[in-house]
């Protein structure tokens, strides 16, 4: 089976400080793997050791994406392919366009995996949108997995459902977090993942039928919650009578 | 709080060719560190958690492996690089790194020192971490003075049989082999002593001011029969093991001060942007500001003086001296930087564990692994000696 796995360097959100006027500074901003691609590669290390096969890693990123690219492999993937993006505007279209070149320059894959959406920008949209360039099957929000021959089975954790589906390989799935615990690569691997091949591919070299970038983010600001300081006096039976009277009128007890 | 930082990282690129490759596995193990081990820190100080699991993870994902040889099952990565891993595992967890410190330093001897069948049979499973080691030279009326050590080993046949007792033993009783220090016929030997060993008994687990996840006991040995091929090196220089060990193992005591002075230091910073008074953060005060300063400069100082000890240990040079200076400067230096956090913090500084474990963690290391008076003395007749 091949497996391919798609990961993304992303700002690092627990690192952000935000500048005066509340927006995230990016520049310069800590990065690291995006925190569901762990779960991706972890399922695509996993279902290797099921079936056996290659897993290969695919990021469209700039130069420093190998840093991440080197992590899935010190997890347990087997080589990587870096579209190395320069300065050209990047979104949801155009990676999984990219990724989706990058993929098909590869060979057949059996399964391509990609989390359900980044640690940092969370739009969701590179699984779908790779299955469309792709012309493969999507399951998103998948939080079980089963290979059973030429198909699998997978679970969807959707709002207040769970859906099983089956669908026939090759397919891509999204991955929720709660499909598996990603590893720690040990030291060794770590250091062992240094000498496996990553392959790099300039992005312009796949531009030929590119999309035009459909989006531009014009800005970013924290969400602000106002404190309503409301402070209840009192003996304690008061307060707590009094708190539950005001969660109630905000709505927040329905009852 | 991310453990590894721009300043470790360009350390590593000031003095490795290969620091890329060193980053990326530091960084791996702050990830580590930050999820698996620092939540858990302030319950291995209230002992309402053993930090035996977490201590085996880490393990298992190859702290002690760094700076041996891959057919140990190491990485042969050099000393600094271990120490450097040593100061963020310290700044997650002082219990932890001097639980890992002590028995990777067992191992060292092992590993400098041992017969071939030692390295072969132990040293792979100690590095690993399935079996953990202890180091065993103090004795109840002998720390400093270890030459005048109580506890003797009298050759009988194709064994040794060891009477005497050890005191303050970090990961006594948790661990399966113990590196043993005892008086010999002709001098000071080395032996290495399976838990399992008839005779081999240990003490109630001792209360103490930090380092509370520890385990910390008295070893005592009542006719302990040790077959002679766990005699470790010559019969007759095993005090001599016993300095060459402390030698490198003091560089690691410095680099985990300097992981508990750079938490607390962190603390402390972040506190001082967020508290308060006469309507303005604390950290706008120039009094408040010379803290830091003074804070940030010490804990960069003895990062430094114990990467460039580790290199001249990376280099064949002599480094007694230097390894001395880096762990006298960086344990002071940390009782000083947790000590102006208390103060920073002021009354929380005082009764909040988690502000002031940092300054009862580090209290210990002046004392441990060589007295900060002791390696004075040793610096300065290295010093004397050096002038003529």
């Amino acid at each position: 089976m091949r497996i391919a796995v798609c990961v993304k360097q992303a700002v690092d959100e627990g690192e952000l400080r935000l500048d005066s006027e509340g927006s995230p500074v990016l520049s310069g901003a800590a990065t690291k793997m995006s925190t569901f691609d762990k779960n991706g590669v972890e399922e695509a290390v996993r279902k290797k050791s099921e079936a056996g096969g290659e897993v290969v890693v695919f990021t469209a990123g700039p130069q420093d994406a190998k840093r991440t690219m080197k992590e899935a492999l010190a997890m347990g993937a087997d080589r990587g392919v870096h579209v190395v993006v320069g300065s050209e505007d990047q979104d949801a279209l155009l990676t999984s366009y990219l990724l989706s070149r990058a993929i098909k320059a590869s060979g057949h894959f059996d399964l391509v995996i990609t989390s359900e959406g980044s640690s940092d920008t969370y739009t969701g949209l590179v699984g779908p949108m790779l299955a469309e360039w792709l012309s493969l099957p999507f399951i998103g929000y998948v939080r079980k997995i089963e290979l059973r021959g030429p198909a699998v089975t997978a679970e969807r954790a959707l709002e207040d459902t769970v859906e099983v589906v089956e669908a026939a390989l090759p397919v891509v799935v999204s991955v929720v977090s709660e499909i598996n615990e990603p590893r720690y690569p040990t030291l060794i691997q770590i250091m062992q993942a240094g000498k496996k091949q990553i392959e790099e591919l300039r992005a312009e070299s796949l531009l030929d039928g590119a999309p035009k970038v459909g989006s531009k983010v014009l800005g970013m600001k924290a969400q602000s919650v106002a404190r309503k300081k409301v402070i209840f006096e009192g003996d304690p039976q008061d307060v707590a009578r009094k708190l539950v009277e005001s969660l109630r009128a905000e709505g927040v007890l329905k009852r | 709080m991310k453990l590894f930082s721009r300043e470790h990282a360009q350390l590593l690129k000031e003095n490795y060719p290969s620091h890329e490759e060193y980053e990326a596995l530091l960084s791996s193990l702050s990830s580590f560190l930050e999820e698996r081990v620092m939540p858990l820190s302030h319950s291995f100080d209230s002992s309402s958690a053993s930090l035996s699991s977490a201590r085996r993870e880490l393990m298992q994902k190859g702290i002690c492996q760094i700076a041996y040889p891959e057919e140990y099952g190491g990485l042969s990565l050099p000393f600094g690089v271990y120490c450097a891993a040593m100061e963020l595992v310290g700044s997650a967890d002082a219990s932890i790194a001097l639980s890992v410190g002590i028995h990777n330093t067992a191992a060292e001897g092992i590993f400098q020192f041992g017969s071939d069948y030692l390295k072969s049979e132990f040293l792979p499973d100690i590095l690993s971490g399935k079996k953990i080691a202890a180091f065993c030279l103090t004795e109840p009326t002998s720390g400093s003075d270890a030459k005048s050590m109580a506890t003797k080993a009298r050759r009988s046949g194709g064994e040794y049989v060891i009477n005497g007792s050890k005191m303050f033993i970090t990961n006594a009783g948790e661990a399966d082999a113990y590196l043993v220090f005892a008086a010999t016929e002709h001098g000071h030997s080395c032996f290495l002593v399976e838990k399992s060993t008839p005779g081999l008994e240990f003490g109630e687990d001792i209360q103490k001011l930090g380092m509370r996840g520890t385990r910390t006991s008295e070893v005592r040995f009542v006719d302990c029969r040790v077959p002679a091929t766990m005699l470790v090196g010559r019969e007759g220089i095993g005090f001599e093991y016993a300095k060459a060990l402390l030698n490198g193992s003091r560089i690691v005591m410095g680099s985990i001060c300097v992981g508990i002075a750079r938490t607390a230091f962190e603390k402390a910073l972040d506190y001082s942007r967020k508290r308060r008074s006469f309507g303005k953060p604390i950290s706008d005060f120039q009094l408040t500001r010379e803290k830091i300063a003074d804070m940030k400069t010490a804990i960069t100082a003895g990062r430094l003086l114990c990467m460039h000890a580790s290199r001249l240990k990376e280099m064949g040079e002599e480094f007694s001296s230097e390894a001395s200076q880096a762990k006298v400067f960086s344990t002071e230096m940390s009782l000083m930087v947790c000590d102006a956090a208390i103060q920073l913090f002021g009354g929380y500084g005082y009764t909040d564990e988690d502000v002031h474990r940092h300054w009862r963690d580090a209290r210990l290391l002046t004392i441990g692994e060589g007295t900060s008076e002791v390696l004075r003395m040793l610096i300065a007749s290295k010093e004397l000696a050096r002038s003529l």
